[in-house]
């Protein structure tokens, strides 16, 4: 036989013994598929939460017939508020992407066709922003076409503008600006996972895990010697590609090291945690580092690093928010384009924080028990 | 005693590769392990080291229990697999650091351990090489002296020169010969009967998980490969005649040759060759041999070491 044709039959007969690897590699492709199908192979590729304030209150149902023509666009998800100053907070605090206020004698000046709402959008994420200004500005011509039609009982050939105040939360900010922080996102989840994947899977294939194991250390203290490791190899990575993006894209940002570093610090343990617990599972290296890949590159679509998360459906919006990753990445976005102060992050820190310990611990269990086999 | 195994049972699923062992090992000696692959040695270093849970039995190194204390154990012991265990894209030197700080070494400690395993290992004219760089020799030696950076006073070898030229074969010996004088207990395993012959003060012989023997490897061979014996070729279309020939003496067939076990070599040696010549078989090969360690386990177990353990 030809070694060539010896050297890859080999090959290929490992490969489909090492079960997990034949796994992966036909999981990667399926997920991938189903992910776009599930994003993007629908008729509106985008839903987000939005305010409504209604002072109008009118009784001829005028403002309530807004609120579900706006929730039956597909759009939009709605929610009801009788206060500007509460919606507002909402936004601030990246509960919702835009708030649309009605004022009073909205129905009035409709009949008048002086009619204005007053549309407060989130400008941190330009896709977002232009959007929603698209989708409210084409509903409300829409709205009042039909409107028109049911009054007059004629098409109205003029087009008539329905007025709107359009103020930006934040400063209203470029792609170049709202892509840096997602970047920054990426080791966290990718170089930590594969990182930590790697390192222990290293040992293991080696046969050096053995010596590891031969002396008096504790289980925890070679993990945490690993995770140290892995970190200073996640903060390589952040820094130069925080460098990079600064001299090469020079985006208007806030640098804030201080609120960025724990970001970063939490956003990388729950990647190392991640990539412990795949290493313990993963019996062959090669199917460890498949799993580890695969479920980085799955997970970015999740967490709004590169898109944002209003294109998901809204299943896989829900997923993105049980994912620490999501957090970390709007936490960055929140400190780099909105100024958030300490206080802003507390929660998404907390939330960091929680999964990081809990994923740690069960990395720590697995490794112990697979030691202990 | 330093080491004392008491009754030691280790199944993989439903293999004994460990089979109700029982031994103990003297401080300051060198103890061997001699057997074919798959006879449990490994299984019962890596047990002794804690790497391997076992199902039944107790094992007491140097006054600890293995189950109880078993991190204590690993600092008092330096094990050296059969494989390499050393980071190719580091130095000796920086592989050495690693293992000390595996037993928080202080950096004087270390300094003085790499003196050590420099004059008493030889590793100091390639201490700033990189792993990659050395030879199989070289990399045994730093694997030996990583092993036993942290002065351990009781040092595992797991077949420590497994596929070495002869001559290396012997410089290897001298070094676990100098460990001794260094006051240090060595257990070590092998398969090669002259290795164990040649630096062991005593010699388990294992056997299918069981030890078939232990003692000095002098009384083994006076006591079980006791007596001489002559060993005889003859042409391949004459093996059987030849068989048949001397079917009255204590012989077995091995390797082409037909042993003969005497307690008078000199006069076997002659009617053997008589009779044989006797029938018209012409021999290529005969010659007296003294019992060696792979007599006793051949007494033993009715195969050569080389051989797998059923």
């Amino acid at each position: 036989m030809n070694s060539v044709i010896g050297i890859a039959l080999k090959d290929i007969k490992i490969f489909f013994r090492e079960k997990g690897t034949v796994f992966w590699t036909i999981a990667f492709p399926v997920m991938i598929l189903l992910l776009f199908t599930a994003i993007f192979g629908r008729e509106i590729p985008f839903n987000a939460n939005i305010g409504v304030v209604d002072y109008e209150k009118d009784t001829q149902g005028i403002s309530a017939s807004i609120m579900s023509g706006l929730n039956n666009t597909g759009v939009f998800t709605v929610k009801n508020f009788t206060d500007k100053a509460e919606a507002l907070k909402e936004l601030n605090a990246t509960n919702l992407r835009a708030v649309i206020t009605i004022p009073k004698n909205f129905t009035q000046d409709l009949y008048l066709g002086q009619a204005s709402v007053e549309l407060v959008v989130d400008g941190t994420n330009p896709d977002v922003t232009r959007l929603i200004r698209d989708a409210v500005k084409t509903f409300f011509s829409e709205y009042y076409k039909q409107f028109y039609h049911q009054i007059y009982g004629t098409d109205y050939t003029a087009p008539i503008t329905v007025h709107e105040e359009i103020a930006v939360v934040g400063q209203e900010i470029g792609y170049k600006e709202n892509i840096v922080p997602g970047m920054l996102t990426y080791p966290l989840l990718f170089s930590s996972m594969v990182v930590s994947t790697s390192a222990i899977v290293f040992e293991r294939e080696r046969g050096t895990l053995k010596k590891i194991r031969a002396a008096p250390i504790r289980p925890i203290n070679m993990l945490l010697g690993k995770t140290l490791a892995a970190l200073f190899q996640t903060a390589i990575s952040i820094i130069v590609m925080a460098v990079l993006a600064a001299f090469l894209l020079g985006p208007k940002l806030n640098w804030d090291v201080p609120l960025l570093g724990p970001i970063f610090f939490l956003g990388s343990m729950n990647g190392i945690a991640l990539g412990l617990i795949i290493s313990c599972i993963g019996r062959a290296p090669q199917e460890a580092s498949n799993a580890a890949t695969t479920i980085a590159i799955v997970l970015q679509f999740f967490t709004g690093m590169y898109f944002p998360i209003e294109y998901l459906p809204v299943y896989m919006q829900q997923m993105g928010r049980v994912i620490p990753m999501t957090y970390a990445a709007q936490a960055l976005r929140d400190i780099m384009i909105r100024n958030a102060t300490i206080g802003d992050l507390l929660l998404p820190m907390a939330t960091l924080a929680f999964s990081a310990i809990c994923l740690y611990t069960v990395g720590v269990l697995l490794y112990k028990r697979w030691v202990e086999k | 005693m330093i080491i004392n195994v008491e009754g030691l049972v280790k199944h993989y699923s439903d293999v004994k590769a460990v089979d109700d062992v029982s031994f103990n090992v003297e401080e300051g000696e060198i103890f061997g392990l001699l057997g074919p692959n798959g006879a449990g040695k490994t299984t019962l270093m890596e047990i002794l080291c804690s790497l391997r849970n076992f199902d039944k039995g107790k094992v007491i190194v140097n006054g600890f229990d293995l189950v109880k204390d078993s991190r204590k154990i690993r600092g008092i012991i330096g094990f050296c697999p059969q494989e390499t265990l050393l980071y190719d894209l580091l130095s000796v030197r920086e592989n050495l650091a690693f293992s000390a700080s595996l037993y928080s070494l202080s950096s004087k400690k270390l300094k003085e351990r790499v003196e050590y395993s420099a004059k008493v290992l030889g590793v100091g004219e390639f201490l700033n090489r990189r792993v990659q760089q050395l030879s199989g020799g070289m990399k045994r030696r730093a694997n030996l002296a990583a092993s036993i950076i942290h002065d351990p006073p009781i040092v595992i070898l797991d077949e420590p020169t497994v596929g070495f030229d002869p001559h290396i074969k012997r410089e290897f010996w001298e070094l676990i010969k100098n460990l001794k004088n260094y006051g240090k207990t060595v257990l070590l395993s092998t398969h090669d009967m002259y290795e164990a012959d040649e630096i062991c003060d005593r010699v388990a012989i294992m056997d299918g998980g069981k030890i078939a023997a232990l003692d000095k490897p002098h009384i083994l061979k006076q006591s079980m490969g006791g007596e001489p014996s002559i060993h005889i070729r003859v042409k391949e279309p004459q093996k059987k005649k030849a068989l048949q020939t001397l079917k009255d003496y204590k012989s077995t067939f091995i390797d082409d040759e037909i042993r003969i076990f005497t307690t008078n070599p000199w006069e076997t040696m002659n009617e053997v060759s008589s009779k044989l010549s006797s029938q018209g078989i012409l021999t290529e090969k005969i010659e007296i041999m003294e019992p060696t360690l792979e007599d006793v386990f051949i007494r033993l177990t009715g195969r050569k070491l080389t051989e797998e353990s059923k």
